[in-house]
């Protein structure tokens, strides 16, 4: 028996639980408990392809901005945000940098970039 | 200050930058952000999830990246700011004090003042946690600070007491960062926050959401050693023999936000006691003439790009007020909540013009109608108190409908929630 | 490491320890006080509500009591010395309160007593009279009686200052030195500590909760003590109109105390229903919070849930509970001959300069020299208060320090010289500083200023922000870096 998945639609505040119904060879066979098509649609999508934005910080070394802010240029798949998190701990980045600029080129091998989401000018002195 | 100041804002994230914008766009000279922290933003710089803007800008950015597009724009206008700044009294006369490291001891009278001082959270303190009282506990907003921007964590193991939105970001912000979130811990039989943050910040995880339940003790001596969850019945009271401990390091407390009206106090600023906000007419004048008040000062917002809309009338009509000296009066027609409305903002409106009237629900329910008097009456698949509702009202059918004194806005419902 | 050595070993940096440290700086003598804490005043001190009581508050002040000689001997000597160190102390007054008329009877034996102590004429005043001086008293209550000379302090403000005080005057102080076992011979006490030996001729053992186990160490452990605690609530200033006066309901059982109490903040605290505990208990639960909250809407109705900031456990030690509460031990124990026991219970705070005093005719009755130190400083001037400046104080002190200029705690308008100069006296921690200073006790309760409190301390100590404590040991408030978790993660990620 292929396991039963139950997803929330976030497509209102209704937040309606579906339930997948897979058959033997574990395709959708049918959904369960959706209020509206819009909700199916996004059940379907989100079960073929659970892809987030990820964002994060990188280090800097700077201690009057120790943090850098950081997002995916594109959603990557749920499954690879941790592996890409370990990344954010690993990674070196020097001033200056500007909100947009690429810290990392195809992260992990998502496809995705990692980008700054905001300026870091660098340290303008000591304190 | 040197010269006159038209506009004051008090407070610099983002209802003090969209206020400040809107003055200057208005025609206000000189307009002047004091702000107590040591960078524009408010909370958006530690706010660096996504999610931002997808209605002001249509597009989805993070904290840093709202806050970035307005500061832009203001600087750009010639907006001034002081940092570090912070406003210690203000009177009914809209007279400042302010103090600085940098510009010491200041008292000016400006021609408008905007407060925009945002929110607070509720602390263990104001939630009442029993049990004993070790390092460890503290807010998730405090913890967004430390892990985001000062670079620290508070803990390895957590337990979030309320369901929140920033208590559900803290836990998949945590989780991320290598600790474990063993659970999240609401009251409600409602999660406290946004479906989306539900899904993607606990359910994504694993991390479990255990409604109608509570932390009923916090255990250890210098650090937090774990909690005690209980379930609770109708009456919110725990329910004896459902005790169930975690253990944790850490327990973070997202148990709702409080307008910050200290400010307002003091200069005699009407509060509404449910929103907890200044009484407010439809250009979010408040009781005081010539104090205008926008954003999460005024009613917690779900939405960033509510408190922007929200300032930016509060920002325009402080910049007609310090070139004229008054403003027509906005507020014939009292906004009155009816069935199932928790309240309504703006208190007034003028029953003339175009308005935007948000309101919660007290009870979340199912096909729910929303009325505005016999005016506009606006259908949803489901309405929860966490999620704020917004009706348009266009000025021609308010004048239509020839308002005397109120308009009772209700919602009626046809399934439970 | 080399013993220590000392004349006079007080043990316990508590408002006892701190009183009797700062009477003997009076003298040339060689005095050391251990504190086990990183602070002082942090044991069942901190505990404590603050009001300086009367001794005619209750009918359990008896003339022949131990404690109500040494709560007289205080008496007059409370506010001189609150001046002398700045600290603040409030006379606010107290109603002792009726909800039942038939108890009216036993307000005036009260009233009468206290007159004929000679400790002045209480007036009753019917609910009527009473409602306009406090406005916000339930229509339940149907009189008062009117003791004028309540005061309040705060004990651990004042503990701090009689500290500073004494080690100004030569007093050693050492922290984070906890007494682990006393060894007596005819003429010296052996200390031992966790950071070593001390030699002392004299030894006064006023080490609060645990005076007792203390004693025992020696063999002086002649008497038994019971801790008792209750729930304490915070309210927010906006609530300060509510009660002007110290209001207490006249406890119709033992342990029934019901008591909302001005602070020298101007926060109101309420509560507390006592209850006999287990030592170092310092949990309280939903149900002792419900209770006072439930008890002090009977005093005010309309104190509200919404309004509590905080809360805390107030805590108390008290002697042979079996048999009343009413004796104290400030003495030469009998089977040791020079180790001095001081417990007092209730009113531990009010009667600490009188034991202070005890303790200096103790030492000098069994033969030690005191003699008056002529370099004696009895002045210690206070962190000054940025809150309660005027105007032209403020700029003042703006632009004799610029940190003075900038507000970390927006609650309680508390600036970075004021926590600066917390941690030159001594506050090494999130609530030493708190405890001095006060950022952290307002509404938000940290929630703004607690980071920047965090970096403050970390900067003015020289330390990394993830040794700085909330109240030292493992209280450490951001034990971790970011991304060190995920550092440890990388290894099998």
């Amino acid at each position: 028996m292929a396991p039963k998945e139950t997803i929330i639609c976030i497509g209102c505040p209704l937040g309606c639980r579906v339930t997948v119904i897979q058959d033997k060879k574990g395709n959708v066979a049918g959904l369960k408990g959706a209020e509206c098509k819009q909700g199916q649609k996004y059940v379907l999508e989100e079960l073929k392809n659970p892809v987030r934005t990820l964002t994060a910080t990188v280090p800097t070394g700077d201690e009057g901005f120790p943090l850098l802010p950081v997002r995916t240029s594109l959603s990557i798949l749920k499954t690879l945000l941790k592996p890409v998190m370990v990344e954010t701990a690993r990674v070196k980045v020097k001033p200056p940098v500007k909100a947009g600029d690429v810290i990392l080129k195809n992260v992990k091998r998502t496809g995705a970039d990692l980008i700054a989401t905001a300026d870091w000018p660098g340290s303008t002195g000591e304190g | 200050m040197a010269s006159r100041v038209d506009v004051a804002v008090i407070g610099a994230g983002p209802a003090g930058l969209a206020a400040a914008i809107a003055a200057r766009e208005q025609g206000a000279e000189k307009v002047l952000i004091i702000e107590r922290a040591e960078q524009l933003g408010g909370l958006l710089p530690q706010c660096i999830h996504n999610g931002f803007g997808l209605l002001y800008f249509e597009q989805d950015m993070t904290g840093p990246e709202y806050e970035k597009a307005f500061i832009a724009k203001a600087m750009s206008l010639g907006v001034e700011t002081r940092l570090e700044t912070m406003v210690i009294d203000l009177d009914a006369e809209r007279g400042i004090t302010a103090v600085s490291r940098k510009h010491g001891y200041m008292r000016f009278k400006p021609g408008a003042v905007v407060l925009a001082m945002g929110c607070r959270e509720r602390s263990r303190g104001a939630v009442g946690i029993p049990g004993t009282r070790p390092a460890g506990v503290l807010t998730a907003g405090t913890c967004q600070r430390f892990v985001n921007i000062e670079g620290y964590m508070p803990g390895t193991r957590y337990v979030v007491l309320g369901s929140g939105d920033i208590g559900m970001i803290m836990a998949r912000r945590l989780t991320l960062e290598g600790a474990k979130v063993e659970a999240v811990v609401e009251i409600m039989p409602w999660p406290g926050g946004l479906i989306r943050n539900e899904v993607q910040c606990l359910h994504d995880f694993g991390i479990p959401l255990l409604l109608e339940s509570t932390v009923t003790f916090i255990h250890g001596e210098e650090r937090v050693e774990g909690v005690t969850v209980c379930r609770v019945d109708a009456e919110r009271r725990p329910v004896e023999g459902t005790e169930k401990s975690y253990p944790c390091d850490c327990l973070l407390v997202s148990a709702g936000l409080i307008p910050e009206n200290e400010l307002s106090r003091k200069a005699g600023v009407e509060l509404d006691p449910v929103t907890g906000g200044p009484v407010v007419d439809q250009n979010r004048q408040t009781s005081v003439p010539g104090v205008f008040a926008g954003g999460n000062v005024v009613q917690v917002h779900d939405l960033v790009d509510w408190v922007s809309w929200e300032a930016e009338a509060a920002g325009r009509a402080a910049a007609r007020f310090a070139d004229k000296g008054e403003l027509k009066a906005a507020a014939g027609v009292r906004v009155m909540p009816g069935d199932n409305i928790k309240y309504v903002v703006p208190h007034t409106i003028s029953g003339r013009e175009d308005v935007t009237l948000h309101m919660r629900v007290t009870q979340p329910g199912l096909k729910a109608t929303v009325k505005a008097g016999g005016i506009l009456s606006k259908r949803f698949r489901s309405v929860r108190p966490s999620e704020m509702v917004v009706l348009d009202l266009k000025g021609e059918a308010l004048k239509e409908a020839g308002l005397k004194g109120e308009l009772v806005v209700d919602c009626e419902m046809r399934g439970g929630g | 490491m080399p013993a220590v050595e000392t004349e006079i070993l007080i043990i316990g940096a508590g408002i006892l320890g701190a009183a009797t440290a700062r009477e003997l700086s009076r003298y040339k003598a060689d005095v050391t006080v251990v504190e086990k804490n990183v602070d002082v005043g942090w044991g069942i001190t901190k505990a404590n509500v603050g009001v300086v009581c009367q001794g005619r508050d209750t009918l359990e002040f008896r003339p022949e009591y131990h404690r109500t000689r040494l709560l007289w001997k205080a008496l007059p000597l409370m506010e001189p010395l609150c001046k002398e160190l700045e600290v603040p102390f409030k006379r606010v007054g107290a109603y002792l309160m009726i909800r039942d008329q038939v108890l009216k009877e036993k307000l005036d034996k009260l009233a009468k007593r206290t007159e004929s102590l000679g400790l002045g004429a209480d007036k009753y005043y019917p609910y009527p009279e009473l409602k306009e001086k406090e406005p916000f008293i339930s229509p339940e209550i149907k009189g008062g009686l009117h003791d004028p000379e309540i005061a309040v302090v705060h004990p651990v403000y004042l503990t701090q200052a009689l500290m500073e005080n004494a080690t100004r005057n030569g007093v050693k102080l050492m922290l984070e030195t906890e007494v682990t076992g006393i060894r007596a011979d005819h003429t010296t006490f052996t200390v031992l500590t966790n950071r070593g030996e001390i030699k002392a001729r004299y030894v006064i053992n006023a080490a609060g909760e645990w005076v007792d186990k203390i004693a025992a160490m020696v063999g002086a452990d002649d008497f038994v003590l019971f801790p008792i605690k209750g729930y304490v609530g915070v309210l927010d200033r906006n609530c300060a109109q509510l009660a002007g006066s110290l209001l207490a309901v006249l406890p119709e059982e033992p342990g029934d105390m019901n008591i909302v109490v001005p602070t020298v903040e101007g926060n109101l605290l309420f509560g507390i229903q006592l209850q006999i505990n287990r030592r170092h208990d310092r949990s309280t639960t939903g149900h002792m919070a419900r209770l006072a909250l439930r008890n002090a809407r009977k005093l005010i109705p309309e104190i509200s849930e919404k309004d509590v900031i905080n809360s805390f456990c107030g805590y108390l030690m008290f002697r042979n509970f079996e048999i009343g509460w009413h004796e104290c031990e400030v003495a030469m124990s009998e089977r040791v001959p020079r180790f001095i026991n001081m417990t007092i219970g209730y009113p531990g705070v009010s009667a600490s300069p009188g034991a202070a005093l005890e303790v200096v005719e103790i030492l000098q009755r069994d033969g030690l020299g005191l003699e008056p130190d002529p370099g004696f400083d009895p002045k210690r001037e206070d962190i000054p208060d940025f809150s309660l400046l005027s105007e032209r104080e403020r700029k003042a002190l703006i632009k004799r320090d610029p940190r003075y200029g900038h507000v970390v705690c927006r609650c309680e308008t508390v600036t970075e010289g004021e926590i600066v100069e917390a941690i030159r006296r001594g506050a090494t921690t999130l609530d030493g500083v708190k405890f001095r200073v006060r950022p952290g006790t307002g509404r938000c309760q940290g929630g703004f200023c607690g980071p920047r409190v965090t970096r403050i301390i970390a900067r003015e100590l020289g330390i990394p922000e993830t040794e700085v404590t909330k109240s030292g040991g493992a209280s450490t408030q951001v034990p971790l870096r970011t991304k060190q978790l995920l550092e440890k993660g990388g290894a099998d990620g």
